[in-house]
This record gives structure tokens, sequence and C-alpha cells, in this order.
């Protein structure tokens, strides 16, 4: 299939759109470095300079968007850009195909069911230089966009593209950045990983955005996601365990890593700290007794991150984890002044699952008095009543109740976020979540 | 699991809140301060910044130029910045290590190209050497007669020709007068776009200003009565217990007038009298300030000294401590007319406000340090109950800008007992009791918002011009006929000169005695 020319999506802002400087060329990847040099390091003072911003290295396997375009349940290319036509494709193949109607778009289990479907539809792949405009506002100095292909035996592409953004006005410095596109195999890609570790700008930060299940292709993620580079994560994607294992040795070993699926949460962060808010509930966090969170099907890794960031806030450390026979996580932890409060993680019934797994639904915080009825806290998804967690009398103790918007949006924009202004050290909330959360995940 | 247990310190602060704030990301950038070897810059510049560092507001691909004339190293630029951060520093060791690996410094004369030249080199390597995307800030924290000359050799030197990265921040004062702010206003338009300029008044940076917005326009119950149909009086009070101290230099040649009103509390005026905005942009904004301030005119513009009154401390305090008079202050003429309090009425002329006073005071070596926005309302139409305390007391809603941050709502309610007679009581919201975490200081949301390129909180060159205009007709009396506006003495430690109570009683009106 061939490249079209590189199109960069119009910006959002005001900020002029980047322009090509030189149609896509393919060229074989040893040929990339050399040819990359030339790009920038002339002696041409009047050709533009390389921007010192970042290479942006994206792993873009987009599975599930390339099985659908292969099974014919989504028309158009594989763009690696998550859009409402993606998740509306993924939510009717999930009816056709017989799946449980509380899975989500993102479910690994679809991609799972498309693989044994029938289809041989081949889309033109734009992975790579359809950028959303919200990144290529930040003028990447290099963006190596890294996409796998169904067919494992594919052999090795590699395209590459120059961009600028339009010049203002008297504007003198023009910072311009390359795109350089991989297409093959796994095993073909894994077998040249080492050609693309030259190609990272040296003295830029580099930032590997894994856009895949943590637990894809670990020979390629190894490879990729090598210290110091900064590592943007999703561990609502694939296996909880994967997921909270990888973030948990990564924080570990001090590499600065991102979990989207953290900055997911931070609508029921806030509202969590707001309920806390007036001096004359403070008292209260430290006799909570019980936390129940609900989340959306069987993946806990954001059930557990909130629920983490709770415990570690408050200086709880964890006693012991374990399944309940209904596939629940009860946690037992031990407050600072010696008691022990529970934490339960369970999976609730949903109608209309958000588009990724394991989506924090619903929350609910008691605690005990000296005197009086106690306090209970309800937060829950607008996705969600808040009946299930009103149940059992909790709610005739002090009720305080908040319905938080559920953060589902864009991937890209998380991604810009980080990219904007990113860190070179994990967030301080997220190394401490993220290691407990690890934890308090039980053997199976 | 340790650091989690040492967050758990105290349910004083929220331990939920603890690292929580959803602030914009500011993008890599090198701010660069001119006047680094000055006390704003030791003082609150870096200061904040450091606070910003803290709290991970700032990118690792940050750096921070500092450049005087003095011929200091990078390693003596931090040595100096340490001693204003011990506190800090000793709080958060590891951060600072971080933070002053992006310190440097450049000797700069402003006036001389060369340097800007060297400064541009500079700039390059630490571009290059922090990655920070060719985004620079200048802060110009000079004196106010370099802003042009900064401004002009800046843009000589090339650094202010892409004006998607690259920004000016100015201190006030910007001007002395109309003319002279519209002449600096040329002159900064000369080399640079005005959305690259961003005038600081740091009163703006303070959540309670800020607040006033958000309690006008995110609440139905305020805005409909937010108008002279309800309000029936507006006092701005900027009061501070200290005298001139170390600036009698400058406050000599600038006054209360000057210093205080023309900037922060027309500032206050205009957020609290403007018109609500269509969006929530830098621009709207911006154009509603303008407007109001456009339509604000002194009470009497024929006999400006009938709706201004001037003040100058005397001696005064206790035996325990005396407070000297302003004209025996170390630098300051013995026979000085500076004014040390002003206070003045307006009028603003449009729908909303027609009719309604607004009265602006400040002064040095009054009894309590306060900002504040006091809203009364107009009487009830009828008088049903009696006041216990003989007369009932109109609504009154008071904004605390500083210190106490928050808002008080007086209104009447049934006093206990068998009748049926009424009196007042304060209804009072508290920032340090509702939230769990201190507010920021003022120039850390500034800085901040500078760096991101955001001019909402910053004043637009019609605005400042407008404020000026405003005052126009008082400081041409003071220009042509300075004896039309005395300086009334009062004594250190009460609340201005008498005169003043009397700009008020001519409209049956008292000042608000904190």
């Amino acid at each position: 299939m061939g490249l079209p020319d590189f199109i960069p999506k119009p910006p959002d802002t005001m900020t002029p759109p980047p322009v090509t400087l030189q149609s896509p060329l393919a060229l074989p990847l040893n040929e990339v470095p050399s040819y990359m040099e030339r790009l920038w390091d002339g002696e041409d003072v009047s050709r533009p300079e390389g921007a010192s911003t970042f290479t942006l290295l994206v792993w873009q396997p987009a599975w599930l968007e390339q099985e659908l375009g292969r099974t014919g349940g989504l028309r158009g290319p594989v763009t690696g850009i998550q859009r409402p036509e993606l998740i509306e494709a993924a939510r009717q193949a999930i009816q056709q195909l017989g799946l449980h109607h509380a899975t989500a778009p993102f479910d690994p289990a679809l991609v799972e069911a498309l693989r044994r479907e029938p289809g041989a539809l081949q889309p033109d792949d734009l992975r790579g230089q359809l950028i959303d405009g919200r990144i290529s506002e930040l003028q990447p100095r290099r963006l190596i966009s890294v996409n796998p292909l169904l067919d494992r035996t594919a052999p090795l592409e590699s395209q590459v593209a120059a961009y600028c953004p339009m010049p203002e006005a008297g504007a003198v410095n023009t910072a311009c950045g390359d795109v350089l596109v991989l297409r093959g195999g796994v095993p073909v890609i894994a077998a040249q990983l080492q050609r693309i570790d030259p190609l990272v700008t040296p003295g830029l930060p580099c930032w590997v955005w894994w856009n895949s299940a943590p637990e894809d292709s670990p020979e390629v993620f190894d490879r990729l996601a090598l210290p110091p580079r900064r590592l943007i994560i999703d561990t609502s994607l694939g296996d909880a365990r994967g997921g909270l294992t990888l973030l948990g040795q990564r924080i570990r070993s001090g590499q600065t890593i991102y979990d989207l699926n953290w900055y997911r949460l931070r609508s029921w962060r806030e509202s969590l700290a707001m309920a806390f808010d007036p001096p004359s509930r403070r008292s209260a966090l430290e006799q909570i007794e019980r936390i129940d969170i609900d989340i959306q099907g069987h993946q806990f890794c954001q059930g557990l991150l909130l629920g983490a960031w709770i415990a570690a806030q408050l200086g709880w450390s964890l006693q012991h984890s374990r399944f309940d026979t209904e596939g629940a996580i009860h946690s037992q932890f031990r407050r600072p002044d010696g008691a022990t409060p529970a934490m339960v993680v369970s999976p609730a019934p949903i109608g209309m699952p958000t588009p990724h797994s394991g989506t924090v639904v619903g929350l609910r915080l008691l605690t005990t008095a000296a005197e009086g009825p106690g306090l209970c806290v309800i937060l829950c998804g607008e996705a969600a009543g808040c009946m299930r967690l009103e149940g059992g009398g909790a709610t005739q103790r002090q009720l305080v109740e908040h319905v938080v918007p559920v953060l589902d949006g864009p991937l890209n924009a998380e991604v810009t976020r980080v990219l904007s202004g990113g860190h070179d050290s994990t967030n301080p909330l997220l190394r401490m979540a993220g290691c407990l959360a690890a934890e308090m995940l039980p053997a199976s | 699991m340790e650091s989690a247990a040492k967050v758990m310190v105290s349910t004083l602060t929220n331990p939920l809140r603890v690292g929580l704030r959803q602030e914009r990301v500011i993008p890599p950038q090198c701010l660069v301060i001119f006047g680094a070897s000055g006390d704003l810059t030791h003082r609150k510049l870096v200061p904040a910044l450091f606070e910003l560092f803290v709290q991970r507001r700032l990118p690792s691909e940050f750096a921070v130029l500092g450049c005087a004339r003095r011929p200091w190293s990078d390693e003596e630029f931090r040595q100096k910045i340490e001693p204003s951060l011990k506190a800090a520093i000793a709080a958060e060791p590891e951060g600072w290590q971080s933070f002053s690996k992006g310190l440097f410094y450049e000797p700069v004369d402003l006036r001389k190209p060369q340097d800007l030249a060297r400064l541009g080199k500079r700039l390059e390597q630490i571009d290059r050497l922090r990655a920070t995307r060719h985004n620079t800030t200048f802060y110009l924290s000079v004196s106010p007669s370099h802003y042009g000359a900064g401004c002009r050799a800046l843009a000589a030197a090339g650094l202010l020709s892409d004006p998607e990265r690259s920004r000016v921040v100015i201190e006030k004062p910007f001007g002395t007068d109309l003319a002279s702010a519209q002449e600096l206003n040329r002159l900064v338009k000369t080399y640079a776009q005005e959305r690259q300029i961003f005038r600081i008044d740091h009163y703006l940076g303070k959540e309670t200003v800020q607040n006033i917005m958000v309690l006008r326009f995110a609440n139905t119950i305020f805005e409909p009565i937010w108008n002279r149909n309800y309000i029936s009086s507006v006092q701005i009070t900027a009061a501070e217990t200290v005298g001139v101290e170390e600036r009698a230099g400058y406050y000599e040649g600038s006054g209360a007038l000057r210093d205080m009103v023309q900037n922060h509390l027309t500032q206050m005026l205009a957020i609290t009298a403007m018109e609500p905005p269509g969006r929530f942009e830098p621009e709207t904004i911006r154009n509603e300030k303008a407007k109001v301030l456009q339509a604000s005119r002194l009470a009497d513009i024929e006999s400006p000294w009938s709706a201004c009154v001037r003040g100058q401390y005397t001696r005064g305090g206790s035996s325990n401590r005396p407070v000297t008079g302003y004209r025996e202050e170390p630098g300051v003429d013995p026979n000085s007319t500076t004014e040390t309090y002003v206070a003045l009425k307006l009028f603003i002329d449009n729908w909303r406000w027609q009719g309604v006073p607004f009265y602006l005071r400040t002064g040095k070596h009054l009894p309590k340090r306060l900002s504040e926005v006091v809203l009364t309302f107009r009487d009830a139409p009828v008088h049903l109950f009696d006041a216990v305390g003989g007369a009932s007391m109109a609504n009154q809603l008071v904004l605390r800008i500083q210190p106490d941050e928050g808002a008080n709502l007086r209104f009447e309610v049934k006093a206990p007992g068998s009748g049926m007679r009424s009196r007042p009581i304060e209804m009072d919201f508290s920032y340090d009791e509702s939230f769990g975490e201190p507010s920021d200081e003022g120039y850390v949301r500034l800085l901040a918002d500078a760096m991101l390129g955001d001019p909402t909180l910053f004043t637009r060159n019609d605005e400042v011009e407008a404020a000026w205009r405003l005052y126009t007709p008082v400081l041409d009396v003071l220009e042509d006929a300075p004896w039309q506006l005395p300086v009334h003495p009062y004594e250190a430690g009460t609340w201005g000169p008498a005169a003043s109570d009397t700009l008020l009683a001519r409209d049956d009106l008292l000042w608000r005695r904190p």
C-alpha cells in the first residue's frame, strides 16, 4: 500500500499547522541515520534547524484497529488514533461476536476474539503520518513511529519526512522536526531494533509511548523502553498483573514513568479530597474503617491505583490481600493508630462500559466515630448510579455524595499534557501508589 | 510506605490534598531575569520559581538565566540566591540540588549591544543544554526608566522576533501619568506585539482577587443583585501598617496614588465592576476590564479636590513602639507634600453602576494590614421589625483580599426572644478553613501564567491608559494647583485624616472600620 503525503491534522489552537518540507521518502533503515544527519546538519545557514525539543518514540500496534480493518468492521485507514468511529466499531463487534455486554471496547478480549475471525482486507496504514495536532504543535524533534503489522513475517519498511511550522511573520527561527515510520512484522522489527538507538537525538529528552498492553511484545518493549528514556504506558490496556508489575518495577528502578490510567483518575482524587476539605471532616480521615471501590469489568489496575493512593496518603500499611469467591480483591491495612481498615475493589455490572477496561465507577468510604453515626462518603461515576453503594444501611451515617465525571477522553490529549511539560522523574503520588497497587494485587 | 507515612502528618491539612494540584503544564523554557542582583529577584521571583519547582509545575527542561551588570559566575549567582531560600531549601534539599542546576548567570548591561549579542549566544547554549525549545520569557525587574530601552535592546538582538516563543514581563509602575504610559506603550509596541507583553500587577495574582470573578460569574445568586438597583455603595481598601521603609527614594516621587491606587486598587475596582465576559478567555476578560475603566470617572471632574483626600502620616504609635512621622523618615524631604494616604470617590457611567459611589482608600501606617472590597446593599424598602441596635444595618458583602482571605455576608435575622426584633449576623467563608491547602503567593501564580503565555491576569495597554486617564484630573491639580489638594496630616496608626471621613459623611456614609 502506498504512503500518501504527510498530512498533519490541523491543530485545535491558533498555532500554525506544520507543513512538510518534502514528500515522505522510502529508505532502507540502514540509510536513515546518515540521511537524517544530512537533513539538519548541513552548512547552509538558510536551511531550517532541527527543533531542540524531544524525541517521541511510539510503539503503535493498533491491534484493535488493524483487526477491525482486516475483518471489515471498520472502514478507512489504520491511523493509530483513538477516535469515535473506532470505539463505535468496537462496540458493534462486541455485540456481533457475542462477548459479554460489559466488555470495554479496548478490552484485550475483543482483539483475541477478532483474531479468530476470518478476513483479509488490507486498509491503508497511516500510522505515524496522521499526527494529532496537539502533538505536532509541540514540534517533536523526531517522531519515530514503530508500527507492527498483523503479518508477523512482513518485511521492514521505513519512510522519512521532515516538517516545519508555518513561519510567523517576522519570525527568524524555524525549528523543524522529522518523522520516521517503521512498519513490519513484530519479529522483523525486533531484529532491527538496535538500528533505532542511533536515531534517538542525543542530548534531548526521549519519550517512549507504549501505546499497547504493557505485556505486548516484551522483546520490543525491553529494547525500546531503556532508561533514561521516559515511559508513557497505559495500564488499562492488557492484563492488570502485567501492567502493575511493570509499573512497580520501573518506579523502583528510578525510571520516569507516566501511566495514562493514573491520569484518568484525577477527577476521583480531586472529588475525594474535596469531600474532606471542610475542617470538620478532616478528623474522619483517621477513622476510616472500610473503603469500597467499584470498577467496570475485571481489570483491576485503576481501582487498585485509586485505593493505593488513598492508603499511601493516609499512611496505611498493607497487611494482606486476597481474591474473594466473587472475584473482588479484599485488602487489609493497618492505620497509624493500629486499627485495621479494609478495602474492597469489586467488579460491578455496567450497562454501557467506557472504552477502557477497569474504569472506576464508584467509591464508598465509611468511618466510625466515637460518638454519633460516623461518616459515609459516596462518590459515583456519572456512568453509574450511586444506588449500589447506598445499600446496606451505610447512608444512615452522615452522608456526603458527589457524582464524579468519568474521564475517558482522547488518548492524545493526555499524552500531550505529559509531553508539553514533562518531568524527568515520576510523579511522587504515582510513585507511592504504583508500588502499593502492585502489592495489593493478590496472587491468582 | 515510609514516605507515605511522612505525608500523614496532621489532619490540620487535608492529606488527600497533598500533591494534588491540577495545574496547567508550563512548557519548557528559559526565564531570563534582568535585575537578577536586585531585591525583587531574591525576595519574590526565585522563591516563587522554587515553589513552582517543588510543586512539580516546572518542567525538567527549564532554566533561569539571571542577568545584571555585576560580573558574577553561574556558581556565584547560585550562592547569592541560596540565603533567600534558606527555609525552603532546608525543607527540600534534594529539590534545591536539582533546581539549582538550572540556574545560570550572564553579566549584561542592557545598554550595550555586544552584551545582548552575548546573551543571545548564551541562550542558544542553554537551549541545547536544557532543551528549552527556544521558549524564552524575559522578566524586566529593572528601573521603570529602562523598560523601553530594554525592549529595544532585546528586539535589536533578535530576541523578541518570534512572538510564539518570546515574551516580556514588565513590573509596575507602567508610566507615571497618562502621557508617559502612552509613550511607553508606543515604544514597547514598536519592538514587540501586545501579546508578548505581560504587565504584572501582583494583586491580580491573589486567589481572592480572582475569586471575585468566580463568586460573581459562577453563581446565580450574586450577579442579579450586583448592580445599582441593589447596591448602594462600594468601598475598596488597601491598608498597610508599615511606612515607607527603605523605599523613600522611590516613594517621594510616587506617593500613594501612583504606588497603589492607579494599579492595585484600580484592578480590584475593574474586577468588581466589570460586565460578565462572554467567555473565560484572556482578551474577553481584559476587554470588559478596559470597558469598565473607560466608563469610570472621578466623582467631580471639575473640582477634583472635592472627590479626593490626601494625607500624610505624622509621628504616632505607642510609647513602646513609637512611629516616626513621614517627613522625619530617612531620605524624605522634611517639607514633603507626598501623600501616604489617599481616598477617592468615583462613579462608573454605565447601566449597571450609574449613581453608585465607589470609594477607594489606601494608606501607610494605618491600624491594620488588609485589603478588602465592601459592597453595601440598599436598605430594605420597608422596616417591619425593630432592630435590637436601634436601627437595622444594611446588608453587606465583604470580600477579604488579605489577610484572612475569604468573604463575609452580613444580614438581619430574628433576635432570640419573644419579640420580633432584628439584629445583624455574619456568615463567614475563610480560605484557610475551607480548603485543605494554603493559597499560592501572588508571584507564584503570575510567574506561572506568564510562562504559560496566559495574559488573563496581566494588564493590557488600554487598561493601563484607562487607569491613568481616570486619575488625570487629580494629577493635573497636583501639577497646576497643588494647594487645592493639600496633604492632611494623620497620626500613624489611625485610619487616616478626618477629611477622609468627611468625604463619606457628605453621603451619610462611614468608612468600614474592620
